[in-house]
């Protein structure tokens, strides 16, 4: 139990860390004189585009690579790939982070608030921002296919399990039954 | 012109550049560089005497920048292999040595040139990093059919 809440605490000191980490890039990259002209116009582009994160995350490029059999090609290859991967999630991280700031300064001069949309709004920001920093150290961590390896390993472990399972259940049978009989 | 006129006249510059000059070149990667070379590098706006003549600076301009993020936009969509296959492609047509524009290009990148301006960064970082990763294919290609010869004339047979 304790081991638990230390794994727990652990894993949101280091979200909050990655979190600290981003905005701090977004305050630098404000004070460095980002333009919120064509860059506002290229976020907004680029949060409407589903195809691109698909593109990054894409199994068929990883398989053609795989399909090369070489140990030089895979590992440039995640290289590469946890590279755009990790710009994609700091960016959109980032991008959000400059919205939520908008809105927020928009607030502060309205005078009828709905609180309870404020606040559903911002428990969505804070559970994408969880999201980016999970994603971030997963991409830093296991590499870019880390959530589909981490699924497929799951489904793997789901089957083995489905598997031993009848063999067990009918080892206790026997056991329970040789118990009946001693007794 | 009204605007309705000028929406015109760049649409026709448009096509009038797909039919005529894009339609003969053989691939989209040599579609973009070729765009891209149309363009100044200090002040980075395009020009094009043929379309210039016939629609106007401005409408030959706004052509040639719409075309250049068209086919990025359409490179950037493409699959790792699609990618390996347009920039194999474009080895061959440039008639250099295969091994020297390779070579050049892991060197000197000049593909980073060929980006258009005003398009999203993760775009580009996607593009740059599967062109490297293209190269870097080329390149292993290249070493297995020297390492085997008999065995690399195989694969195109066996769909490789």
């Amino acid at each position: 139990m304790i081991s638990t809440s230390i794994f727990i605490s652990a894993a949101i000191s280091l979200v909050l860390l990655l979190l600290l980490t981003t905005s701090r890039e977004d305050v630098e990259e404000n004070a460095k004189g980002g333009s919120p002209g064509p860059g506002w116009r290229d976020s907004r582009d680029a949060l409407q585009r589903p195809e691109l994160v698909f593109r990054i995350f894409s199994r068929e490029d990883r398989e053609f690579i795989l399909h090369m059999r070489s140990p030089r090609l895979q590992r440039i290859y995640q290289e590469e790939r946890r590279k755009v991967a990790l710009h994609w999630v700091q960016r959109t991280s980032r991008e959000v982070s400059k919205i939520m700031r908008a809105h927020r300064l928009l607030s502060r001069e309205s005078h009828n608030l709905d609180v309870g949309a404020e606040a559903k709004l911002f428990v969505q920001y804070l559970r994408l921002q969880l999201t980016c920093g999970l994603l971030v150290l997963l991409i830093k961590t296991f590499g870019p296919h880390a959530l589909s390896d981490l699924a497929a390993h799951a489904g793997e472990l789901y089957q083995r399990l489905g598997r031993a399972l009848p063999d067990v259940v009918a080892a206790n049978r026997i056991a329970a039954s040789e118990d009946t009989a001693t007794h | 012109m009204s605007d309705l006129g000028k929406l015109v006249t760049m649409s026709n510059a448009y096509d009038d550049l797909l039919r005529r000059t894009l339609s003969g070149i053989q691939c989209d990667l040599a579609r973009l560089i070729y765009l891209a070379s149309t363009r100044d590098y200090n002040s980075g706006m395009y020009h094009h005497e043929g379309l210039a003549a016939r629609y106007g600076p401005e409408s030959a301009r706004v052509a040639l920048r719409a075309a250049h993020k068209d086919i990025f936009y359409r490179l950037v969509a493409l699959s790792l292999e699609e990618l390996v296959t347009e920039l194999d492609t474009y080895v061959r047509i440039s008639r250099e040595a295969p091994t020297g524009l390779i070579h050049a290009w892991q060197e000197l990148e000049p593909y980073r040139v060929a980006v258009p301006m005003e398009v999203d960064s993760t775009m580009v970082q996607l593009f740059l990093s599967n062109i490297r990763l293209a190269l870097e294919v080329l390149r292993f290609r290249q070493e297995q059919s020297r390492a085997y010869p008999s065995a690399s004339s195989l694969l195109p047979l066996l769909g490789l």
